[in-house]
């Protein structure tokens, strides 16, 4: 049977969508563009991202994506945030060109999040 | 992916099964054992084809009530549609070339309407009411001297709005406008007598009801004044309306349908009923969902809802094993929100959301309760999921 305008990936990643919630005591960005709406909260752990967590509303290609980008960065360094591409996601997912301009508010969401986590503290001045 | 089996089909409104009756009736015009005949061939068995058409074209005409030699083979709706529109327009020019028709039309008609724009023809686009139905004095008021065709459709596709074609009919009539009635969701569903409707020109389908695609039908009244120029040039056949060889078991199959939807449409209706107002019962306490068009103007095998905070293409993939439409089957495809529920008022977002529910004589009280269970988890999934949502 055909898979339809999604891969196989897609439809697993958006049928389970693990990293799914919000994270209370979290450094958290919200990103609004192209009909799209996504969340991350992040808690650290010795320098490391300890949990990730996504809220998304957009269409099964961005929860997809979400959840995928959710699931490949928790346990890394914090600064690996600021090499994030969206292109082998959209690769790996079979995202169709036609979205690139919502997957990419993804993109806008994780520089966010690594300009979140990276900002000092208030009371480290 | 769920296979085939597992799917709960509720999409009657983009097509039916075959009914195996006419499944018979078809394999019996097809095989080396049956009459495959070209029936423009005059030995005999191409005489016999002729009559197996005559036939089905009498059932056709009975479920109507109307002439069977009123009806002119296509290929399907859009075929007629466009026969009919173009045909109708060419045909009538020298008298005027105004033309009316609705914004909520099937792309069949809407497209004819717009290549006739392009011709150089005027067309007043009207849009519906809030409920989906057609403000008869705003008909009136678009009318011109030099009107010559108001096409409106019977059951909308989307929504299952039923226009009142009767009145519509009269309105055209008092001025000898031609009607034209994109009838293809209503022919073998709802009762149509075209020997007291004011109806010059009406589209049907057989794959609607339970007959094969590939087959439909343009009835053209009996009136003076009411003719179409063809759009196909060829063998002549079909009074030189419609040339090219008159595919017999295709024909039979539609007239096998229509006589079975005559015998059983009360049935058939009720059950209807009983699907909608189940599914409708099951999900109308859902925070901020609506129909589209007025319930209680619409037919009962279609319900259309759309629901706030949901993003319809994710709503669609999430309904899955359903199989239900979001927009009308032929522009489904496209992420492009409904032009029909725009037409209607409703904002993109939420015309993106909408969900069209269409039941058919296979629909079961069961599958009803699977869609209910699946739409309800589905929306509350997804809201949750969406920043701002409720854990």
């Amino acid at each position: 049977m055909s898979a339809g305008p999604y891969s196989a990936r897609v439809r697993e990643l958006f049928a389970n969508p693990a990293h799914a919630g919000q994270l209370a005591d979290a450094v958290g960005v919200l990103v609004e563009d192209q009909g799209v709406r996504i969340a991350f909260s992040a808690q650290l752990a010795a320098g490391r991202i300890d949990t990730l967590r996504f809220q998304a509303w957009g269409c099964p290609h961005v929860i997809a994506a979400a959840e995928a980008f959710c699931a490949n960065y928790e346990g890394r360094i914090t600064a690996e945030l600021l090499d994030f591409s969206t292109s082998d996601l959209m690769q790996s997912l079979s995202v169709p060109v036609e979205k690139t301009g919502r997957i990419l508010v993804i993109e806008d969401a994780v520089r966010s999040l690594a300009q979140e986590l990276v900002r000092p503290s208030p009371k480290e001045h | 992916m769920a296979e085939q089996a597992d799917l709960i089909y509720l999409d009657y409104a983009a097509s039916t099964p075959v009914d195996p009756w006419v499944a018979e009736a078809m394999t019996a015009l097809m095989t080396a054992d049956g009459n495959y005949a070209n029936p423009s061939s005059t030995h005999v068995a191409g005489r016999q084809s002729v009559e197996h058409i005559a036939h089905a074209a009498g059932q056709l005409g009975t479920l109507l009530n109307t002439d069977p030699l009123r009806l002119i083979w296509t290929s399907g709706a859009t075929e007629s549609d466009n026969l009919a529109i173009l045909g109708g327009a060419h045909y009538r020019q020298k008298r005027g070339r105004h033309l009316i028709t609705m914004r909520t039309e099937h792309k069949a008609v809407t497209d004819a309407f717009t290549e006739l724009e392009r011709q150089g023809y005027s067309v007043t686009w009207l849009n519906p009411e809030p409920s989906g139905l057609l403000d008869i004095a705003k008909l009136e008021e678009a009318l011109r001297d030099d009107t010559q065709l108001v096409s409106i459709m019977h059951i909308n596709n989307e929504t299952g709005v039923v226009q009142d074609i009767a009145q519509i009919g009269a309105v055209c009539r008092e001025r000898d406008i031609l009607f034209h009635v994109d009838a293809a969701q209503s022919v073998g569903k709802l009762a149509i007598d075209l020997s007291a409707l004011p109806v010059d020109l009406m589209s049907m389908t057989a794959h609607k009801v339970y007959g094969p695609k590939g087959i439909g039908a343009l009835y053209i009244a009996d009136r003076a004044g009411v003719h179409v120029d063809p759009l196909l040039f060829g063998g002549g056949q079909q009074r030189k309306l419609r040339p090219g060889t008159l595919p017999a078991q295709q024909i039979v199959g539609f007239g096998t349908a229509a006589a079975i939807a005559q015998s059983r449409m009360a049935r058939d209706l009720k059950h209807l009923n009983a699907m909608r107002e189940r599914l409708w019962s099951g999900i109308q306490d859902i925070p901020g969902i609506s129909t589209n068009g007025a319930i209680e103007c619409a037919f009962p095998g279609i319900l259309n809802v759309s629901i706030e905070d949901i993003e319809g293409e994710s709503l669609l993939l999430a309904l899955e094993p359903l199989c239900v439409a979001t927009g009308s089957a032929c522009n489904s495809k496209s992420q492009e929100p409904s032009y029909v529920l725009r037409a209607l008022g409703s904002s993109d977002v939420l015309a993106q959301s909408a969900i069209r529910f269409s039941f058919g004589r296979p629909t079961s009280a069961s599958d009803i309760d699977i869609a209910i269970e699946c739409y309800r988890s589905s929306v509350a999934s997804l809201r949750n999921l969406a920043p701002g949502g409720v854990e």
